[in-house]
C-alpha cells in the first residue's frame, strides 16, 4: 500500500479523502433536500438525473459555477474574496486527523482532538472576514452574530471532547478508538466493549452534538444566517464560486462533525464482532453508518425546529454548557482516577 | 371574557335616543342616526375636548378611524353633490369612536372652512391617531395641530397636491377617456336546476 | 465600513436622525418578512432597537379616489383586492353599506352563503398566519402542513366563486347568480356547484386535523415559547388606544368579536365561542388565531345545515341609484375590523367611500411596540400583528 516515498504516501491519502469527501458533501447535500422534502410532504428534487433527482446537488454546482463574479461596490475586495477559502480549507484540514480505519488515516497525530479544534475554529475567522468586508449592514450584523455565537459555542464542544481525552487517556484519535475497543468487561466468554457514549459520556455526548449543531450554524442556531432577518447574514453578498465555497465548506463541516462526534463517542471505526484483519476494509463502512445516522439527526432537527435568538444562545452556551461540560470532566476525572 | 348574550341591534329609536343623550351630555348636537350610523356635530373649538369626554365618560374608547370630507359644488372627477346650489362648500373631519362592550359607536364630525383648514390633533388622546392624521393631512390639506410628525404617510415626500380632494383630477381620465372601448358578450343562456341545496 | 455614499443612500427623506454609535437599518421595501413592500428604518444599537419608522405607502393603489368614479357594482370587483388573502371578507361590508343605504334586504340563502364563505375566508387567512409565522422563527415546516389544506379550502371558494383570491361574489341584493339567471330573470337558477357541501364537511375535517398537526408541531415546542411568550406584549387598554381589533385585540384580553354584537350576517344563528387569551405577547396572538380556525370549522358546519333553498338575488333595478345618505358598515375580517364609511348622494357613484382597513390600525403600533426590542423580536412580533400590505397601503 505504501510507496515509500512519506511525500508521495501523504499525496496520495490527501487526494483520496478529498475525493472521498467532496462526494461525501454532495451526497449530503442530497439527503439533506430529500429529506427535508419528504418531511414536509413534498417529493423534493426529482427531476435532475432520472426519478430521484440524484443529480440535483451537481447540477446546482454546474449552475454556481458558471454564475457571474460579483463583488459588492464599497466590498474591502481581497478579504472578500479570501474569506470563503479560508472556511473551505480550515474544515477540509480537519479531515486529516480523522480515522477511517486503524491505517486509514492521513496522519495519526498525537495532539489529534487539539490539532482538530483548533484548525476549524479558524472558520470562524473566514466568517467574520465575509461578514465585515460585504459592505452590506445585514452582513455585518450576520457576522456579528457568528462571531459571538461561534466563539461562545467552542467552549462546550472543547470542554466535551476534554472529557473524553480524560477518559481514553490520549489526544490521538486513533488512540481513543481503540480505548474504546478496550474490553471493558467479560460476560462468560464475551469480551464486551462499549463505547464512550454509554462509557459515562452521555451528557457528554449531548453537549458535544449542540455544539457541534450551533458550529455549523444550522437551525436551531442559525442566528448568523437567520434567512428570514437577515436574508442569509454573512452570506448575502456572496454568489457564484464563492458561494459553493461556503456552501461546500458548511457540509464538509456536517460530515466533519459528525465524523468527530462518531469516532470520540460512538466507537469511530470499531464494532463488535468485527475482526482485526477485516477492520480496515470494514472500518470506512462502519465510520460511514455512523456518521449517517448522526446527519440525519441533525438534519431532522434543522427542519422541524425554530431558531433561538442570539441572546437566548448565548444564555445556553455560557450558563448550561460550559457548567455542564466542566462537571462532566470532574466525574470523568473522578471516574478515571478512581477505577 | 363570557359570552353575552347576542345583541339585537338597536331599533332605529333606541339608537336615536341614545344618540341624542350622547350629544347632550358632550354638548354637541347630533346630524342623523340614520342607517344605523350616528353622526354628531362638534364645534372645532371643542373637538380634542369632546372626543377625551366620549372616551373617559360615555364609554366610547376605541379609536376606530379618523378622515375628512370635501363638501365642493364642483368635482374634477365622479359625481358631484346632490344639491350643488345649497352646499356649503367646507372640509369635515369625521372621527369614529366605539365601544369594546356592546356594538355602539359614533362618529364625530367637525366642520372646518377651506380657507382656514386646520383642527387639533387628538394624538394626545389616541397615539393611534397619527396615522390616520397623517393620512387625511396629504389627501387634503387639512392642518392637524399638535400631531408630532405631520409628513407624508402613503405619497411620496415630493408629491405636490392634495389627491382626495374633489379638485383633484385623476390623470388617467384626463389622458384617456372612460370607459373606452368595451367588448361585451352575452351571457350563455343556461337552463338552471333548482335551489334546493345541492346533495350534501 | 460602509462608505459614506451607501450610507447616504439609505437615509435619503427619512426623519430618523443619525448619532453614533447607533447604526441606521433599513429594513425592507424588499425583505422576507415584511408581509408585502413595508420599508422600517430602524436605528440599531448592536442588536437592540432604538426606534423605528415604518414607511407604508408602496402599495397605494388610491382605493378612495378610485371608487368616486365607478359604480358600486364596479367597486364591489375592486375591494376584494384590499386585503387579498381574505378576498371574500372585504366585500362583505362594502355590499351591507350600500344594501342598507338602498334599502335592499338580500335573501337568506344570499346570506347564509356569504356567511360560510366568509367564515372559509377566515380559515384561510389564518391557515396563511399558521404557516408563515413559525416559519419567521425558523421552522419551515408547519408552512407545508398549512398551506396544503388552505389549497382545499380555495378550492371550495373558487368552485363557487369561480375565483380563489378575488372572488368577486357579492352582488347587491345577494350574491352572483349562475350563468343565464339573474335578478331580473323570472327562472331561479342554482348556485353552488354539486357537492360543495360535502366537499366543505371533507375539507373541515381535512383542517381541522392539520389544526392538530400545527398544535403538536408549534405550540407545545420549547423553542417557539422562547421566542414568544412575553415578546411584544401589547396591554389591552394601548390596543383600544390604537385602534387594534380582530385577534390582535383578543390576545390582549379585551374579548370583543364583532360576530357577537353585529348581526350583518346571521351569527345569532349559530353557536361558536369567541377565542381570548389575556396575556398580549405574540405567543397568545398565535393561540387565539389557531383557536379561531377551530371555531370557524365549526360555524361552517353548522352553517351547511341552515342554508335554506331560495333565491340568490333579491330583485335590484339594473342601474342602481342609491339614494343620498351616508352608512357605516363593519365586518369582523380575519384581521380585525374592517368597515366601509359611504356617503351617497343620489347617484350611480358614491360621492365619498371611506375605507377602514384594519391592517392599517394594526400596523400604526407598530412604533410603539419596537422601541428596544432585539432585532429578532422585531420580525417575530411583526408577524404576530398579521398584516398585509393591501390592507394597510390601500
Amino acid at each position: 500500500m505504501t510507496t515509500g516515498l512519506f511525500a508521495l504516501d501523504t499525496a496520495i491519502k490527501v487526494v483520496v479523502v478529498l475525493a472521498a469527501m467532496l462526494s461525501g458533501a454532495l451526497v449530503v447535500i442530497f439527503a439533506e433536500l430529500k429529506i427535508g422534502a419528504h418531511m414536509q410532504h413534498r417529493p423534493g428534487p426529482y427531476y435532475a438525473g432520472g426519478r430521484f433527482g440524484w443529480a440535483q446537488p451537481l447540477a446546482d454546482g454546474l449552475k454556481f459555477l458558471q454564475k457571474e463574479d460579483l463583488v459588492p461596490n464599497g466590498a474591502d475586495s481581497r478579504v472578500f474574496r479570501a474569506a470563503p477559502y479560508l472556511v473551505v480549507s480550515a474544515t477540509l484540514a480537519t479531515f486529516v486527523v480523522i480515522p477511517f480505519g486503524p491505517d486509514l488515516v492521513v496522519r495519526d497525530l498525537d495532539l489529534g482532538v487539539f490539532y482538530l479544534l483548533a484548525i476549524s475554529s479558524i472558520t470562524t475567522l473566514g466568517v467574520l472576514m465575509a461578514g465585515w468586508a460585504s459592505a452590506n449592514k445585514y452582513s455585518l450584523i450576520g457576522g456579528l452574530r457568528a462571531a459571538a455565537q461561534l466563539i461562545a459555542y467552542e467552549l462546550p464542544l472543547l470542554l466535551a471532547a476534554v472529557a473524553v481525552v480524560v477518559q481514553a487517556g490520549t489526544m490521538s484519535l486513533n488512540g481513543i478508538v481503540e480505548a474504546q475497543a478496550e474490553t471493558f468487561i467479560t460476560v462468560g466468554s464475551f469480551d464486551i466493549s462499549v463505547p464512550f457514549l454509554l462509557k459515562g459520556q452521555l451528557i457528554g455526548f449531548a453537549i458535544f452534538m449542540i455544539a457541534a449543531v450551533a458550529e455549523l450554524s444550522r437551525i436551531p442556531f442559525d442566528m448568523p444566517i437567520a434567512e428570514s432577518e437577515l436574508t442569509m447574514g454573512y452570506l448575502t453578498e456572496y454568489s457564484g464560486i464563492r458561494f459553493t465555497m461556503f456552501f461546500l465548506g458548511e457540509y464538509l463541516a456536517i460530515i466533519s462533525m459528525a465524523a468527530v462526534a462518531a469516532t470520540l463517542y460512538l466507537g469511530g471505526y470499531w464494532a463488535p464482532f468485527v475482526p482485526e484483519n477485516l477492520l480496515n476494509a470494514a472500518g470506512p463502512l462502519i465510520l460511514g453508518a455512523k456518521v449517517a445516522l448522526l446527519v440525519f439527526i441533525i438534519i431532522w432537527i434543522r427542519w422541524t425546529w425554530p431558531r433561538l435568538r442570539e441572546d437566548q444562545l448565548q444564555d445556553m452556551a455560557w450558563r448550561w454548557l460550559i457548567p455542564l461540560a466542566l462537571a462532566n470532566i470532574v466525574i470523568a476525572g473522578i471516574f478515571k482516577v478512581a477505577f | 371574557m363570557p359570552d353575552s348574550p347576542p345583541e339585537r341591534a338597536t331599533t332605529a329609536d333606541d339608537l336615536a335616543e341614545w344618540a341624542d343623550g350622547l350629544a347632550e351630555r358632550l354638548g354637541a348636537s347630533v346630524i342623523s342616526t340614520e342607517f344605523a350610523t350616528v353622526r354628531i356635530a362638534v364645534a372645532r373649538d371643542r373637538w380634542v375636548d369632546t372626543l377625551r369626554a366620549a372616551r373617559d365618560d360615555e364609554g366610547l374608547p376605541f379609536f376606530s378611524w379618523l378622515s375628512a370630507i370635501d363638501w365642493a359644488k364642483e368635482t374634477a372627477v365622479g359625481e358631484g353633490p346632490a344639491e350643488p346650489e345649497d352646499l356649503v362648500e367646507r372640509y369635515e373631519v369625521l372621527c369614529r369612536l366605539s365601544s369594546v362592550r356592546d356594538a355602539s359607536g359614533a362618529h364625530f364630525v367637525a366642520e372646518i372652512p377651506k380657507d382656514d383648514a386646520w383642527i387639533d390633533s387628538i394624538v394626545p388622546v389616541w397615539g393611534g391617531a397619527e396615522w390616520h392624521e397623517r393620512e387625511a393631512h396629504e389627501m387634503f390639506g387639512i392642518d392637524f395641530r399638535g400631531n408630532p410628525n405631520l409628513t407624508h404617510l402613503y405619497l411620496p415626500d415630493a408629491f405636490e397636491g392634495h389627491p382626495l380632494r374633489k379638485s383633484y383630477p385623476l390623470l388617467s381620465r384626463e389622458v384617456k377617456p372612460w370607459p373606452g372601448t368595451v367588448d361585451v358578450e352575452d351571457m350563455p343562456a343556461v337552463e338552471g336546476p333548482s335551489t334546493e341545496n345541492p346533495e350534501a | 465600513m460602509t462608505s459614506p455614499e451607501l450610507m447616504h443612500r439609505s437615509e435619503v427623506a427619512v426623519s430618523v436622525e443619525l448619532q453614533t454609535p447607533d447604526m441606521t437599518l433599513n429594513i425592507g421595501p424588499q425583505h422576507p418578512s415584511t408581509h408585502g413592500v413595508l420599508r422600517l428604518v430602524a436605528r440599531v444599537d448592536g442588536e437592540r432597537i432604538r426606534d423605528v419608522e415604518p414607511v407604508i405607502g408602496y402599495m397605494h393603489r388610491g382605493y378612495e379616489k378610485l371608487a368616486e368614479v365607478r359604480t358600486y357594482a364596479q367597486i364591489t370587483a375592486l375591494v376584494n383586492r384590499i386585503d387579498w388573502v381574505a378576498g371574500f371578507a372585504n366585500e362583505i361590508a362594502f355590499i351591507r353599506a350600500v344594501e342598507t343605504l338602498a334599502g335592499i334586504e338580500p335573501t337568506e340563502r344570499a346570506q347564509w352563503i356569504r356567511l360560510i364563505l366568509s367564515e372559509l375566508a377566515r380559515i384561510s387567512s389564518h391557515l396563511v398566519f399558521m404557516s408563515s409565522y413559525p416559519l419567521e422563527l425558523g421552522a419551515t415546516t408547519p408552512l407545508f402542513h398549512a398551506l396544503r389544506e388552505r389549497e382545499r379550502v380555495l378550492d371550495l371558494i373558487e368552485g363557487a366563486t369561480g375565483g380563489r383570491f378575488h372572488p368577486n361574489f357579492n352582488r347587491v341584493g345577494g350574491v352572483k347568480p349562475a350563468a343565464g339567471g339573474g335578478s331580473t330573470q323570472k327562472k331561479v337558477s342554482s348556485d353552488l356547484p354539486a357537492g360543495f357541501f360535502a366537499g366543505t364537511k371533507l375539507a373541515m375535517d381535512n383542517v381541522l386535523a392539520v389544526c392538530d398537526d400545527i398544535d403538536n408541531l408549534v405550540t407545545g415546542n420549547e423553542l417557539i415559547k422562547a421566542r414568544t411568550v412575553g415578546v411584544g406584549v401589547i396591554p389591552g387598554d394601548k390596543a383600544i388606544e390604537y385602534g387594534l381589533s380582530g385577534p390582535n385585540l383578543r390576545a390582549s384580553g379585551v374579548g370583543f368579536d364583532l360576530r357577537k354584537h353585529e348581526f350583518i350576517l346571521p351569527y345569532d344563528e349559530v353557536e361558536f365561542d369567541v377565542a381570548v387569551a389575556e396575556g398580549g405577547d405574540c405567543y397568545d396572538r398565535y393561540v387565539v388565531r389557531l383557536d379561531e380556525i377551530r371555531q370557524s370549522v365549526r360555524i361552517v358546519l353548522q352553517a351547511i345545515d341552515k342554508v335554506p333553498s331560495g333565491p340568490l338575488q333579491a330583485k335590484v333595478p339594473r342601474i342602481l341609484k342609491v339614494p343620498q345618505g351616508q352608512a357605516y358598515v363593519r365586518n369582523e375580517n380575519p384581521k380585525g375590523e374592517f368597515g366601509y364609511y359611504v356617503i351617497s348622494e343620489g347617484g350611480r357613484m358614491p360621492y365619498r367611500l371611506k375605507i377602514r382597513s384594519t391592517s392599517f390600525s394594526n400596523l400604526s403600533i407598530l412604533p410603539w411596540i419596537l422601541k428596544d426590542q432585539l432585532v429578532p423580536d422585531l420580525v417575530a412580533i411583526m408577524g404576530s400583528l398579521d398584516f398585509v400590505l393591501g390592507d394597510v397601503d390601500r
